[in-house]
């Protein structure tokens, strides 16, 4: 890389280290990884969604009642790579799990159509790191085109975890802004490369 | 039935005011575009409207309600927005104009050709029952791209025509709202497109959202337009940086900020003006809506006597943006833009859009949660009256001897309805009164009913019909 790091050296976890379901019972299945399909590959594919309700994915008839809940966003993100570390933003925590809030419960929506907003609180290696716009960018993206498209998506810098936390939080929630980053050649390509490890 | 003799400055009898709307979705436009759609457009007298979506806009028939046709291929990237082009001056040129908006930092200015558009008269006169037999106009080759107006930096995200068509103002990512006038010639066949930049406003500190021209033709504009030193035209701005600014052009040709709206909290999406002519003479108010849930509405505040020099001059410690023009100019620059109304919140998230009827004087609203609201400005006694009185007819509400203060006009804004959502669980980018001249609405009604019409991010561009009791 030519440029300095912002952060040479970030504490990393290692994968088993990670939060995961795996303790949580006969339902469970095998790690982060393949927990993620379902939503990785949804049924109905944003835009395109037919009116079935999320959770009518029947490729795996365990998972089938199950709605996405703060461990699912979890894996759809922890797994996208840090634009300037060889390590994903689940092993920097950038991205924590209790950091992930979901509202209304999505067990509580009344009807397929109702309102859930993901709320995702990043929280950047260090305070002043540049790429925080960027990172923030692959999460809303990451989430927009997995989850069903009734989940808003609001991707925030944790409180105090960045000097320009407010300039930051409001690119990141400005719909317009976000789609015009997005055809931007370059900061596309940053965003698919650091995409690229969550297949 | 009420007794006493209505409020002097409520001149046109309204027989009753609105107490409830109930929106029923309608057929959408045909083909669903399949992708996010920003906003439609409709023309002003056509039954035409135009929807910006990726890089292209699709013009549908509000006549089929089925695509009309498409101006693709002159843009590099999203196309956010589009204006159709007033009627230019005495000229009886029947071209059709449009202007795009987009995300690759122009705006592109698009022509319809004369032959295609007799196709589109003849549309307007068979309203809708003849479209069978009426492929000839189909396809997209008949939109050409005549000009582009390049200068901002990047993402073009407004754009709009002043009323007479004379100046073109857009905005961008680049914080500057540009103003163009027409320079064509208009001799000829007026298919020459020939556009000058006049300004760059650079005042605002992020993104400029929106612009909005002031329909300064109205009858009670006309009083307030040429204020003092001013040429008749007035440009609103919305932006990022929760401000709204309202701009005029001074004896000197320059545009100036003539005040800065600074009551919002978040992004300022856009605003409105008030298109209904107000019977009480005065100046078309301004209502701007954001990311801060809410709408609100301005006044500007009307002089007893026009060159009556503002006394608090310097106790008004604002205006830093005036600070190099000599004192003496200063008190003929400023204006004052006064939050007069906020509407009642319905929105939890941001309001992308806000349509405000120049017929009928309501307002439609949606946004981020897929709701559609509609509202009416309405008598407050009258409001409580309603409170009081339930639901039956409102000719049986007895205002019960009124005191002087309650005849007074004291306008308050309600929620007429509301629709959760409207695009199933989509956002919904833009909403617009619209009138209908499809078949299902009576004949003797197309063209003067209206409709609202929602764009949103499932590609689905959606008329509602919309009754009012």
């Amino acid at each position: 890389m030519e440029r300095d790091l912002d952060n040479a050296n970030p504490t990393i976890l290692s994968v088993s280290q990670l939060p995961s379901r795996r303790r949580k019972g006969p339902a469970a299945r095998h790690g982060p990884d393949s927990r993620c399909d379902a939503l990785v590959y949804p049924k109905h594919h944003w835009p395109f969604a037919s009116s079935s309700s999320p959770s009518s994915d029947d490729d795996d008839g365990d998972d089938a009642d199950e709605p996405v809940d703060a461990q699912d966003v979890y894996d759809l993100i922890s797994t996208i790579s840090d634009p300037e570390h060889p390590h994903t933003l689940g092993q920097l925590s950038v991205v924590r799990l209790p950091d992930i809030h979901l509202s209304p419960s999505p067990a509580e929506l009344p009807s397929p159509d109702s309102l859930l907003t993901v709320l995702v609180e990043l929280t950047p290696t260090i305070n002043h790191c540049s790429l925080a716009t960027v990172i923030g960018l692959a999460v809303r993206c990451r989430l927009e085109q997995t989850l069903p498209p009734n989940y808003r998506v609001d991707v925030r810098m944790k409180d105090g975890s960045h000097a320009q936390d407010d300039q930051v939080n409001k690119q990141l929630g400005d719909k317009e802004r976000v789609a015009a980053a997005l055809e931007n050649d370059t900061l596309q390509r940053m965003v698919d490369k650091m995409l690229e490890t969550c297949a | 039935m009420t007794t006493s003799p209505p409020p002097p400055s409520a001149a046109a009898p309204q027989k009753q005011q609105p107490t409830s709307a109930t929106l029923t979705p309608l057929p959408p436009f045909q083909p669903d575009l399949y992708q996010r759609a920003w906003s439609s457009i409709p023309h002003p007298t056509l039954p035409l409207l135009a929807t910006a979506h990726a890089k292209s806009v699709t013009v549908f028939s509000l006549a089929t309600l089925t695509k009309h046709s498409a101006l693709t291929g002159g843009h590099a990237r999203s196309v956010r927005t589009a204006a159709w082009q007033p009627a230019r001056g005495s000229g009886n040129t029947k071209r059709l104009g449009l202007v795009t908006g987009s995300f690759d930092a122009t705006a592109g200015m698009w022509s319809f050709d004369e032959e295609e558009e007799r196709g589109l008269e003849r549309e307007v006169r068979f309203g809708g029952n003849s479209e069978e037999g009426d492929d000839d106009n189909d396809g997209g080759k008949e939109w050409e791209f005549n000009l582009v107006l390049e200068g901002h930096e990047n993402e073009v995200k407004g754009l709009a025509f002043s009323p007479g068509g004379q100046y073109l103002a857009t905005c961008s990512r680049d914080k500057s709202v540009w103003i163009w006038e027409d320079v064509s010639s208009g001799e000829g066949d007026g298919t020459e497109d020939d556009w000058e930049t006049v300004a760059v406003l650079s005042e605002h500190d992020g993104d400029v959202k929106a612009v909005a021209w002031c329909p300064v033709d109205l009858p009670n504009a006309k009083a307030g337009a040429r204020r003092g030193n001013y040429s008749a035209d007035v440009l609103a701005s919305a932006s990022y940086d929760n401000t709204v600014r309202i701009w005029r052009e001074d004896a000197d040709g320059e545009w100036v900020c003539v005040d800065v709206l600074t009551d919002h909290e978040g992004t300022v999406w856009g605003l409105q003006w008030e298109t209904k002519p107000r019977d009480d003479g005065k100046f078309p108010r301004l209502m701007t809506f954001s990311a801060d849930g809410t709408i609100k509405v301005w006044s500007l505040r009307e002089e007893e006597t026009p060159d009556e020099p503002a006394a608090a001059e310097d106790s008004n410690a604002f205006r830093s943006n005036f600070g190099a023009l000599p004192n003496t100019l200063r008190r003929s620059l400023r204006e004052e833009w006064d939050c007069t109304a906020v509407l009642p919140k319905v929105h939890t998230r941001d309001i992308y859009s806000v349509a405000w009827s120049a017929d009928t004087g309501l307002v439609a609203s949606t946004g981020s949660d897929g709701i559609v609201a509609v509202y009416a400005e309405v008598d407050e006694s009258e409001a409580l009256s309603d409170k009081s009185g339930g639901e039956q007819e409102g000719e049986d509400v007895v205002m019960t001897s009124p005191s002087p203060q309650q005849q007074q006009r004291k306008p308050t804004w309600k929620v007429l309805g509301t629709i959760s959502s409207a695009h199933g669980p989509y956002e919904v980018n833009h909403v617009t009164w619209c009138k209908r001249f499809d078949a299902g609405a009576a004949p003797e009604r197309r063209g003067r009913e209206e409709m609202l019409v929602t764009t949103g991010d499932d590609g689905v561009v959606r008329p509602w019909q919309a009754r009012i009791a």
